[in-house]
């Protein structure tokens, strides 16, 4: 099981959401993605995200600052 | 899954921003995705006209283009642009296909989300 991150900060949505879709074919199953977001719509786009795709979001935690840290595990 | 349709009749950011944010975040669910541009539309398809698009607080307009054809969504100019704008084939950026307006009904019939713009 591997971790990998990625730094959406800055993005505007959709964008943070567009790269985690587009990372998501390299990932292995137990894998886990951490991603950093400060787009306002991330929490609801993230959690939207891994319901529709049968993943897990493990958290997804307010830093403070506008930004975000979330966790999924493919 | 669904299946998003969307028509394109403008040049004007307000029509060409909301097609590729809302198509690359359906594409990004695993949707399936397909953009119509009408002739009033294509020209927004032509080499370079994306890159320099651009709006305050929007995102970066190429980067979701390329996100929905990264995520296999389809970019359709209809054929009937050649004539009404005076373009060429090779006049429009790469991944995009010029089709009528039949084979993208056809193509569409069984979409469960549409819009235009």
């Amino acid at each position: 099981m591997a971790t990998k991150t990625l730094d959406t900060l800055g993005l505007k949505c959709p964008q943070p959401i567009l790269k985690v879709a587009t990372l998501a074919p390299q990932m292995q199953p137990g894998d886990i993605l951490e991603v950093a977001a400060d787009c306002e719509s991330f929490p609801k786009d993230i959690k939207a995200w891994a319901t529709r795709t049968g993943k897990t979001l493990l958290f997804c935690t307010d830093e403070g600052g506008g930004k975000y840290k979330a966790q999924i595990q493919f | 899954m669904a299946k998003v349709a969307i028509t394109v009749n403008g040049t004007e950011p307000k029509n060409v921003f909301p097609p590729f944010i809302l198509g690359s975040s359906a594409v990004s669910l695993g949707d399936e995705v397909v953009i119509f541009f009408c002739p009033g539309g294509a020209p927004a398809m032509v080499k370079g006209v994306i890159e320099k698009m651009e709006g305050k607080g929007l995102p970066n307009l190429l980067a979701l283009v390329e996100g929905v054809r990264a995520l296999g969504g389809k970019i359709y100019v209809c054929e009937l642009a050649l004539g009404a704008k005076d373009l060429k084939k090779e006049d429009f950026r790469d991944g995009v296909e010029i089709i009528g307006a039949t084979t993208f009904i056809d193509e569409i019939k069984d979409a469960t989300i549409t819009f235009s713009f």
